[in-house]
């Protein structure tokens, strides 16, 4: 007879506690860990150089520049992470999972960075010879609260249900978390090489940390609680980035990471919640793309017309939804592994055959290798968005423009993905991913779903093609492609995807914005960046398969295990 | 007169290359019945169920549903009526118990692509239909409280539940048990026994495969003995359990452990 | 049409060097079900090593020295590539979801076709590869090159050996039973892991053979010169039923061919003058991919099996 024991819910009366020797190393780690950060803290006021001619400016005594902002920024999180520890009145908000991992990390983050500021400086500089006082002591004082963090016995709280907030206060922090969120995308968007890489560095280090101390956990109860207004707040911040005064190479950016983004959101539909191995989804953008640039006016189309930009929309749309019902019906009939080698195949099939019908291998519809350049800007109701308009102040550019209407698509997208997730077609695709033939035994009829899922990322895809055709003037067969060192190419999109966390809304836009600003910034490291992506591919799938932002049912599996432990 | 049978299979012989696993089996349910099919293993039973659901085409051999012949794609089947559960428990590991159950519910409800993207109300209603259906069936079995459990947390004897909440989710006139009670206590073999009763008297008729005789002879008004792809004997549990060459071909006692 | 003979020779020479690497992708996936997407690089790599043991050896060594040399060479780095991939990468992933052994061996192919553009000396373009010394030789209507005769003469040689040591010997029938059977298998003793080891490494050393064979054909080896190749090889193993070894060779040879005839003759046909060629040889491989999963998914020359539920 089999007793199963119950574990209730509530936190546990008594922690058992192994009383493990003295409590000085607590208390004296406690300590070091708040003086170090506090110390880590104060050094960024010094100066760490002598010379501007390092990025960034760290040659200013009493005022922090460049790296010195991000030593900043770790050493006030090793800070609030040791009051938590303390268990300060006012900061025990701060640590709800337990202080110890947390403090760990935000204190190696700090080392990280600093150690790397320290190192770039004497590299670039030739010489260590370069670094000011100031520099070594920020060096040490990095060290002093990671030992404090390691001294610290291990904290293995069951963490505690959060208090409830009134509602307001909620939606407040939420309203916060989006504001941090875009002052933290804008800064990391702003910076380049060395600045760049520490700034990767301590987000690593800092999102770690917080998701260790159970911060991004209570967030997410929160955004979960408050969809509506967490969805808002989001757009809210998005629509906010183009006024925030960044030139244009920044929203030229920003809008490729949309596009990038939305596409993988798209890819998500198809292989988050259907399960469906689509290796040449670029070419569904592609599709969208040429499609958009036949219809849209350009001199060199080889149709000559000029629809409206709804109809230029929905065009692209449902010829890339025809081509993936064209794929998709042969296919999807058999076994899963050949959708990807056939999906591999149409890519590479679509990147010829765009490049072979310009008239001489073929008849002339795409324009060969060269394309069909010269796509003209759109014209929406009056407002032309090639032209720089000035709204509340703020000068807004052709990129900022597209980047607008891009985030329409996005949220569309966004909220198809949503609906369609949460929903009897939903649950059916993850029937089928679960286990097919007992989905079929329910009266699933496999083949048709796993189609309206590759037929519906087709159109998502197509859509965003549209946008893209006018944002980048012309379209050409180059970029779609399978594996390439520039996104959007069908490696990147499927790796956005499992990167971020398939199955999430979060997960793709994390996932996108990381891939393509991350090969961008790092524009030193050129020569090996496809092979670092190869590398770091394989080093995920070994380490985190499941990606950054677990969904919810990866969640509610970590949760019940904790609860059975 | 032929749809007063839910089920007549005549003739299914179901042949693998070289090797002939079912042998020309006849069988018919009634509605309102509970039909036991035993057998040692390896005599075909649950590739007799693979060729009544669809998962198999049989070599030969027709299987009528309330008179019409099924066509033999697993979802048609279940779509016109008949449900199942397996040997080895094919639950959605990794969705909840009322998902898993709402997703039984698929074949009843036509809410499609469209619809879940405009999200009018005739999507909400039918959503809610399908939840207030689900709780009701996870009462039935006694799942309610853990409907918003992941369906892998569960304990074995409940995900069996659950697989037979799931499977009546589509409102069937039969359902096909496949060793429903393998891997269980005494005590919980007998709530499944009552279990089996409430779904006969709901109005859905059972066909069940089980090794544990006493399971099997307490429930069933009708068995049906199949060895080595053949049915040996059919009747009443008396006559069944009388007949020497099942004794024969099984190893137990009439006392009947499970296997 | 008098160059029927020779476009079906070609046909059959390209399908055979697609065969040979087709045999690596079918063993692997039958007995793991992984789409091995690094085979493709350890086909380049072969190419590689092959090309690298012949520039170590003193120059003005006859071809017909060098040749045997250069195979053991792309044998040994075919094969340790393989090898080291199954072990590091693949062998940590049993068992976890179908996504993410695919997404490593993406990453795997991308990271060894770059390591071999940033670290192989000159790599970034093609490099030259020897030549067979030997005139073209006329067989009727039909002119081979030495290169091809090689490719031939081993494809057959090595075909038949691995018949013989999937029927005859021990590990052989092992192989075949963990395809089919992977837990039993190792309930009876069989010891799995050195099964699929042997089979990586066995489809390993067939790929370095095409790789030396491609290169004598066209002579030059690539960084890239993997990646459609492979494609085309799995495509290839696909058409003729996955897991079947002579599936593999066969739907090689059938790819071959109707690459060959679509290059030479589709320009023929009413209304489709201008998709005939080079250029679009490999669209109509792939048309042919999508028909023949239409109508014979399991493949054209494999042979139904049940499927337990």
């Amino acid at each position: 007879m089999n007793t199963v024991t119950r574990l209730t819910k509530t936190a546990p009366a008594a922690p058992v506690v192994q009383e493990v020797s003295p409590a000085r190393p607590a208390s004296l780690g406690r300590a070091l860990a708040a003086a170090g950060g506090a110390l880590t803290a104060a050094s960024t006021l010094v100066a760490w150089t002598w010379t501007p001619a390092f990025p960034g400016d760290l040659t200013v005594n009493g005022w922090p520049g460049g790296l010195q902002v991000l030593t900043l920024a770790s050493g006030l999180l090793t800070v609030l992470a040791a009051l938590g520890a303390y268990g300060v009145r006012g900061f025990r908000w701060a640590v709800p999972a337990g202080a110890t991992t947390a403090l760990r990390l935000f204190a190696l983050g700090g080392l990280a960075v600093t150690w790397f500021a320290v190192g770039a400086i004497s590299w670039t500089l030739g010489g260590s010879i370069n670094v000011e006082p100031g520099g070594w002591f920020a060096a040490a004082a990095s060290v002093v609260p990671v030992v404090g963090a390691f001294l610290l016995p291990q904290d293995p709280r069951v963490p505690l249900k959060p208090r409830q907030l009134p509602s307001w206060a909620e939606l407040l922090l939420i309203a916060a978390a989006a504001g941090a969120g875009l002052l933290v995308f804008t800064y990391g968007i702003g910076t380049e090489g060395e600045l760049f890489a520490g700034f990767l560095i301590t987000a690593g280090f800092a999102a770690a940390g917080l998701a260790k101390a159970g911060l991004l956990a209570r967030l997410t109860g929160l955004t979960a609680r408050h969809r509506t207004t967490a969805s808002a707040a989001t757009l809210v911040a998005a629509i906010a980035f183009p006024f925030t005064g960044s030139d244009e190479t920044y929203m030229s950016v920003g809008v490729n990471i949309l596009i990038f983004a939305t596409v993988a959101l798209g890819l998500n539909v198809v292989v988050g919640l259907a399960g469906l191995l689509d290796l040449g989804y670029v070419a569904f953008l592609g599709v969208g793309a040429y499609t958009a640039a036949l219809v849209s006016g350009a001199s060199a189309s080889a149709l000559g017309i000029h629809l409206p930009f709804w109809a230029a929309v929905l065009a692209g749309g449902l010829v890339s939804m025809l081509f993936g019902l064209l794929i998709g019906a042969p296919t999807l009939r058999v076994r899963g592994d050949y959708l990807a080698i056939v999906t591999l195949g149409f890519g590479e099939i679509f990147r010829i055959a765009v490049n072979n019908l310009d008239g001489k291998s073929g008849p002339n519809i795409t324009g060969g290798p060269g394309g069909i350049p010269n796509i003209p800007d759109l014209s929406l109701f009056g407002f032309d968005f090639g032209a720089t308009h000035v709204i509340a102040g703020v000068p807004l550019g052709r990129f900022a423009n597209y980047f607008l209407l891009m985030l329409l698509v996005t949220a569309v997208v966004v909220v198809v993905f949503q609906r369609v997730g949460e929903s009897r077609t939903g649950r059916a695709w993850v029937a089928i991913r679960e286990d097919e033939t007992a989905a079929t035994a329910m009266g699933i009829n496999s083949f048709k779903l796993k189609l309206i899922a590759f037929a519906l990322g087709a159109a998502l895809a197509g859509v965003a093609g549209t946008v893209q055709a006018h944002v980048s003037y012309a379209v050409v067969p180059d970029p779609y492609q399978f594996a390439g060192a520039v996104p959007p190419n069908s490696a990147f999109l499927l790796a956005a995807v499992v990167l971020g966390g398939t199955g999430t809304v979060a997960g793709p836009l994390i996932g996108a914005a990381l891939l393509y600003l991350i090969p961008m910034k790092l524009q030193f490291m050129q020569d090996y960046q496809l092979m670092a992506f190869g590398i770091a591919l394989i080093l995920l799938m070994r380490f985190r398969p499941d990606g950054l932002v677990a969904d919810r049912r990866k969640r509610m599996n970590d949760e019940a295990a904790g609860a059975t432990a | 007169m032929s749809d007063e049978y839910v089920l007549d299979a005549t003739g299914v012989t179901m042949r693998f290359g070289g090797l002939t696993a079912v042998r020309g089996v006849d069988l018919r349910v009634g509605s309102g019945e509970i039909v036991g099919l035993i057998g040692p293993n390896g005599a075909g039973k649950t590739t007799f169920f693979n060729c009544l659901t669809g998962l198999y085409v049989p070599t030969e051999g027709t299987v009528r549903y309330r008179g019409t012949v099924l066509p033999p794609k697993p979802h048609l089947v279940t779509k016109a009526g008949i449900a199942r559960t397996f040997q080895n428990i094919r639950l959605f590991a990794h969705m909840t118990v009322l998902e898993n159950v709402l997703v039984g519910r698929h074949t009843r409800t036509k809410e499609g692509l469209l619809s879940a993207l405009l999200r009018g109300p005739g999507f909400r209603r039918a959503e809610a239909e399908s939840r207030e259906r689900a709780l009701e069936l996870l009462e039935f079995t006694g799942l309610a409280a853990k409907a918003d459990h992941l369906a892998r947390n569960l304990p074995y004897g409940e995900q069996r539940k659950l697989e037979i909440a799931r499977a009546l989710a589509s409102d069937p006139g039969l359902l096909l048990l496949d060793e429903p009670t393998a891997g269980m206590n005494p005590q919980e073999t007998r709530v499944t026994e009552e279990l089996v009763f409430a779904i006969r008297d709901r109005g859905t008729a059972v066909l069940v495969i089980e090794h544990d005789m006493r399971f099997i002879f307490n429930l069933c008004d009708r068995v049906a003995c199949l060895v080595q792809g053949e049915k040996l004997v059919e009747g009443t549990a008396d006559v069944v359990r009388g007949d020497e060459r099942v004794v024969a071909a099984y190893l137990g006692t009439t006392e009947g452990a499970a296997a | 049409m008098h160059e029927l003979p020779q476009t079906l020779a070609n046909g059959l020479l390209l399908g055979s060097m697609y065969g040979l690497i087709a045999i690596g992708y079918t063993m692997v996936y039958g007995i793991v079900q992984l789409i091995n997407f690094a085979h493709g690089e350890v086909f380049m790599t072969g190419g590689f090593g092959a090309l690298t043991a012949f520039l170590m050896l003193p120059s003005g060594v006859s071809l017909w020295l060098a040749l045997p040399v250069m195979l053991l060479a792309a044998v040994l780095v075919s094969t340790s590539v393989a090898v080291l991939a199954e072990r590091l990468a693949y062998r940590p992933l049993r068992g976890s979801s179908r996504l993410a052994p695919l997404i490593t061996a993406i990453g795997l192919s991308i990271a060894i076709q770059q390591m071999v553009w940033a670290w192989y000396p000159d790599a970034k373009q093609a490099r030259t590869f020897p030549h067979l010394p030997g005139g073209p030789y006329e067989l009727g209507p039909v002119t081979v090159q030495t290169g091809d005769v090689f490719l031939v003469v081993a494809a057959v040689l090595s075909m038949l050996a691995l018949m013989w040591f999937v029927r005859s010997t021990r590990t052989g029938r092992a192989m075949q039973a963990t395809a089919q059977d992977p837990d039993t298998s190792r309930l009876m003793g069989i010891n799995t892991d050195r099964i699929i080891v042997t089979a990586f490494a066995i489809g390993a050393a067939f790929a370095a053979l095409a790789a030396v064979a491609h290169g004598l054909r066209y002579g030059q080896v690539d960084f890239r010169m993997g990646f459609i190749t492979g494609l085309k090889a799995f495509t290839a193993a696909v058409l003729g039923g996955i897991g079947s070894i002579q599936g593999a060779m066969l739907g090689g040879l059938a790819l071959g061919l109707a690459e060959a005839l679509a290059a030479g003759y589709v320009k023929f046909l009413p209304g489709l003058e201008l998709f005939g060629g080079g250029a679009w040889a490999n669209v109509w491989a792939f048309v042919l991919l999508i028909v023949v999963l239409l109508i014979r998914p399991q493949g054209l020359f494999s042979k139904l099996t049940a499927d337990r539920a």
